[in-house]
């Protein structure tokens, strides 16, 4: 038997083919992963290089370009490839940054109730529910958004003169930034909870019980050592929600309101009820440009920035995770 | 246990994949226009069924302009297209099958009953925004609701209404005809257009179009009685003569026969050059 344990008599590889194999995958993730960049990147780059930095910027309806570019190409005419995304990008900037802050602040306090002050029957009903919401398919968010919460916004809450006021710019039908944000954060919310909550549970319960033979009240024990050692988690849980923000694409097409217009908070209240259209969805409502040429560079310079800001996020949350890992949990 | 249970699920799948391998049955693939699915599968359906059950038809809705990219690159052999050819169709054949009509539809609460296409087409193009400038009981502002710019229901909007000038920026596009029906019924205050196979909901009130209603017996060949009436092609590649012999019999009974009429007439179509009798 123990002749076995010496390299000479059994298989060479033996103790190391799982580990060679499980190499061999990953690389070959990664090379997979490193190609599709690369490629996103050439072909979306005439876009690029015909606008240079005004891409990001603003000039012009962004819709009437799209449609000047994709005509170009089905004519046979010569290429244009005018692009100016600014409204696209804020109303990304501003239909993911509303519904991350709005559900970092609402998820903190259900992680914390669930982990801390809910009685032990309660979090056993909370957690699996939390788990099963942060998988439900966005498209079926966009469905109850398009049925329930679109002709409610529409119906209800923008008014007759609202809606005069702006007549023959913009129409205000319910399909706005209030119901592309709502249910944004409802689709976001869950996945933080669940990611938060996993954190709050490993701080060490030595800290917390020190804190609390101290004489610190509960609320404070846990403000001030849960959730300031889970930060980690915290941002762990933020950045996958931005990036899961940024991607979404059914939904907010479904929601958004498809016009590429840039809302404009001086409007006053009415801002939340303008349509616009994030920068993922306008993939998708132009998916038959990929016909023509300039057209499918301009979706695939699109496709680009989306996968730069996504990296930019994840790398941006590793770092921070690092330098508050000196505080303790995960 | 587990190997056993394995090896069953195994075969079952096989049992599964054996039949649809072993028929002899001549396929024909296809793609294209989603507005034309609903005519044409129930055309596959009866053909195959009652005419010749040797052929078996597979047809994916990825939209007009995707079909016809298909049929050009052969992943495809007959597309089905609800627009008229571009230039970007070279290669191809248009071959007119049936027609339909693009029916304009406000919600149910609006009284209006007639629209011009000239002022249609100043409600898409923002310079009419209030109902009180069209007619009707209303007089709150207009919300128009369109196509997105993918599929030929909003390319045949934009020659028929628009004189291939884009659409305001008040106009909503949405990804599909159902979606656009959808928030007709909703919005008391929208317009829409889809075709002659989304209407009959109680909450949807079609709209006659320069006095003619939109219903299948007011839209004909010649004289195109209904303003938005459409011919919907079948796509071939080459001049339409290369293409295999059952495919084109099959067309051929389709514009053709009192059968595929009816078929086209209960599907929502509106049959073309199908004998009467």
């Amino acid at each position: 038997m123990e002749e076995e344990l010496t390299p000479e008599y059994g298989p060479k590889w033996s103790d190391q083919r799982v580990e060679r194999m499980l190499g061999a995958l990953v690389c070959f993730v990664v090379g997979l992963l490193l190609a599709m960049i690369i490629v996103v990147f050439i072909k979306g780059w005439p876009s690029f290089a015909h606008n240079g930095l005004s891409w990001f910027g603003p000039g012009g309806d962004v819709d009437d370009q799209l449609n000047a570019i994709f005509l170009s190409g089905q004519s046979g005419a010569e290429y244009v490839y005018t692009f100016h995304a600014w409204p696209l990008i804020w109303s990304t900037l501003l239909i993911t940054g509303g519904a991350v802050l709005i559900a970092l602040f609402s998820a903190l306090f259900v992680a914390v109730f669930i982990v801390e002050f809910a009685p032990d029957w309660m979090s056993n009903i909370l957690q699996p529910v939390v788990r099963f919401l942060a998988s439900v398919p966005s498209v079926i968010y966009g469905l109850l958004g398009v049925l329930v919460l679109v002709p409610f916004i529409g119906n209800n809450l923008i008014s007759e003169p609202q809606k005069a006021s702006v007549a023959g710019v913009i129409s205000l039908t319910g399909y706005s930034l209030l119901a592309a944000v709502t249910v944004l954060t409802i689709m976001i919310a869950p996945l933080m909870v669940s990611i938060f909550s996993d954190g709050l549970r490993s701080v060490k319960p030595g800290w917390l019980e020190g804190s609390l033979a101290l004489g610190v009240n509960r609320w404070r024990t846990t403000w001030k050592i849960a959730v300031r050692s889970a930060r980690p988690a915290i941002v762990a849980g933020t950045v996958l929600a931005v990036a899961r923000a940024i991607g979404e694409s059914v939904m907010l097409a479904m929601l958004s309101g498809s016009v590429g217009f840039a809302p404009n908070p001086a409007d006053g209240l009415i801002f939340i009820y303008e349509p616009s259209r994030p920068l993922a969805p306008t993939i998708i409502k132009n998916i038959d440009q990929l016909s023509s040429p300039p057209g499918s560079a301009t979706l695939f310079s699109i496709a680009a920035v989306l996968l730069f800001s996504a990296a930019t996020f994840s790398l941006a949350g590793s770092v921070a995770r690092r330098a508050m890992r000196k505080y303790g949990a995960a | 246990m587990r190997i056993k249970s394995l090896a069953i699920a195994a075969l079952a799948l096989a049992g599964l994949a054996v039949p649809a391998s072993a028929s002899a049955k001549t396929t024909y693939i296809g793609s294209g226009s989603v507005a034309a699915q609903p005519v044409l599968q129930a055309l596959f359906k009866t053909y195959e069924k009652q005419v010749n059950k040797n052929v078996k038809f597979l047809y994916t809705a990825n939209g007009g302009n995707a079909g016809v990219k298909d049929v050009q690159n052969g992943t495809s052999q007959f597309a089905g297209q609800a627009r008229t050819p571009l230039p970007s169709d070279a290669g191809t054949t248009y071959i007119k099958a049936f027609m339909d009509g693009l029916c304009l539809d406000v919600n149910k609460s609006n009284t209006l009953t007639n629209i011009s296409i000239q002022q249609t087409h100043d409600i898409y193009r923002g310079l009419m925004t209030n109902w009180s400038q069209v007619g009707g009981n209303l007089t709150t502002t207009i919300d128009p609701v369109g196509r997105d710019t993918n599929g030929g229901t909003y390319n045949f909007f934009l020659q028929a209404v628009l004189n291939n000038e884009a659409p305001a920026s008040n106009v909503n596009a949405l990804t599909a005809d159902g979606l656009v029906i959808n928030a007709v019924k909703q919005d008391p205050n929208a317009i829409g257009y889809a075709g002659l196979a989304w209407q009959g909901s109680k909450k949807l009130h079609p709209l006659k179009v320069n006095g003619i209603p939109c219903q299948a017996n007011k839209i004909s060949v010649e004289p195109l009685k209904y303003p938005l009436s459409r011919y919907l092609f079948i796509v071939l590649p080459g001049d339409g003569t290369q293409s295999p012999k059952g495919l084109l019999k099959f067309i051929d009974w389709a514009r053709t026969s009192k059968l595929a009429g009816e078929v086209i007439l209960k599907a929502g179509g509106v049959p073309a050059f199908n004998k009467k009798k």
